[in-house]
């Protein structure tokens, strides 16, 4: 795709923008917002493709980590007078038809949801909800004391050990 | 900085970075920090990164519209039909680059044309200086012997022949004066030369009266010297010329021995 080769392009969004769109519509909770964002992260990755490094991430996390971060922009600019602020305590994950995955790596793909899933699920309660508040909803520290009326530091403490303990649950699977 | 023991300081906030949780003071604080490239940081912030891309996997794909796939593909179409550049740039660049080269190497060579001939220039003006400073002596020198000619030449002039004596033996002296003037000239030679606080002296003796004192000289390598003398009192009435030895800067009377005398 550095090469500037716009079929190299259409192959990799074919086989990852599903995953970035769960993401988004995850994060924004609107899907015309969602795909918008979609289209310009891939826009984005495709003109930073030299950028890319190929030791440091997967070509999935990557584009992911471009959308998120304009996710990102966009739920803290100042024009979202919408309201995206959910329930204090999130319930579970968004719905959404679940699109199908290509037929061969179907199996890889429920095998990876599913690990990250029970990664996540074996965190303490307090634990993950502070990093699903950071990573979907992109709170911030203070942001997520403030929703949680819990002490800034604890918050802190709660998303490093979080993090930790997600690190080695998920290592023999990462990529 | 930290010790291998000791994690640094900074790597508390790393998750929160790699999140995009922090506040804006902790984050100018760490970006700082980690502008010095801090390698413990930089480590630790490529594995989070990649355990957040992993956390991705926790939200469900859903299958974007089609219309998305469309759109972003004639984007990307559009943006490079626009990158590419038309056929004769590369060519106009060329020729464009010749002409600046072209005309950069006319600029450096008339730069260095112009310090060349500045140079030049210097090399002459210093030479002129020299040309006209012997020119000058030349010509003073000249003058000096075209009087003296005139002395010697004159018509109605006196010739006097001095003999050495005492420790300047092998000496002889001539002086011409010409009287209608009142200017004379004595030439010296085989004189032998003086310590540092001696001169010779000459003098002229007029009839009946004491010498009168006509210059102190030093002889050149040979032993010889030249005097011109501007005023003789009473040519006419010129008995004799002698030269003595005396000290540095000369005295109004004889004091030393005689060396010249005729």
């Amino acid at each position: 795709m550095a090469a500037g080769d716009a079929a190299a392009l259409a192959k990799l969004y074919d086989r990852h923008a599903a995953a970035v769109l769960g993401l988004l519509l995850r994060m924004l909770r609107n899907r015309g917002e969602a795909e918008e964002v979609l289209q310009e992260a891939w826009l984005q990755a495709w003109r930073q493709a030299a950028g890319f490094r190929a030791e440091r991430s997967t070509a999935r996390g990557w584009v992911a980590m471009i959308a998120r971060s304009r996710a990102l922009d966009r739920l803290r600019s100042v024009r979202a007078a919408r309201r995206r602020e959910d329930d204090a305590v999130r319930e579970g994950w968004l719905g959404g038809e679940e699109s199908q995955p290509m037929a061969h790596r179907e199996l890889e793909e429920r095998e990876r949801r599913s690990l990250v899933d029970g990664a996540l699920a074996a965190l303490p309660a307090e634990q993950r909800q502070c990093l699903e508040l950071a990573f979907f909803d992109g709170l911030s520290h203070s942001q997520i004391a403030e929703r949680l009326g819990a002490p800034l530091g604890t918050v802190k403490s709660r998303i490093l050990m979080g993090m930790g303990k997600l690190r080695t649950a998920l290592a023999p699977y990462r990529g | 900085m930290s010790d291998s023991h000791t994690p640094c300081g900074f790597r508390e906030l790393l998750p929160g970075y790699a999140l995009g949780a922090l506040e804006p003071e902790e984050l100018d604080r760490l970006e700082g920090h980690l502008a010095a490239e801090c390698p413990e940081c930089a480590a630790e912030l490529d594995e989070l990164r990649r355990d957040l891309e992993v956390l991705v996997a926790a939200a469900p794909p859903v299958a974007p519209s089609p219309l998305v796939r469309r759109r972003l593909l004639a984007q990307v179409a559009r943006e490079r039909r626009d990158r590419a550049l038309p056929r004769w740039l590369p060519l106009a660049a060329a020729v464009a680059a010749l002409l600046l080269t072209g005309l950069g190497w006319m600029w450096l060579q008339r730069d260095a044309e112009a310090r060349r001939l500045r140079g030049e220039r210097d090399r002459l003006a210093s030479r002129l200086a020299q040309t006209e400073g012997r020119l000058a002596a030349a010509e003073a020198q000249r003058a000096a012997l075209a009087r003296q000619l005139a002395i010697v030449a004159a018509p109605g002039g006196r010739q006097f022949a001095l003999a050495g004596l005492g420790p300047a033996t092998g000496a002889a002296g001539r002086t011409f004066v010409d009287p209608a003037t009142g200017r004379a000239v004595f030439f010296a030679s085989g004189l032998p030369r003086l310590a540092g606080d001696r001169t010779y002296q000459l003098w002229v003796i007029p009839a009946g009266a004491a010498p009168v004192p006509a210059g102190v000289f030093a002889v050149d390598a040979g032993g010889g010297a030249v005097v011109q003398v501007e005023t003789v009192p009473d040519a006419a009435a010129i008995e004799a010329w002698a030269v003595t030895i005396e000290p540095s800067g000369g005295v109004p009377q004889p004091t030393g021995e005689m060396v010249l005398h005729g």
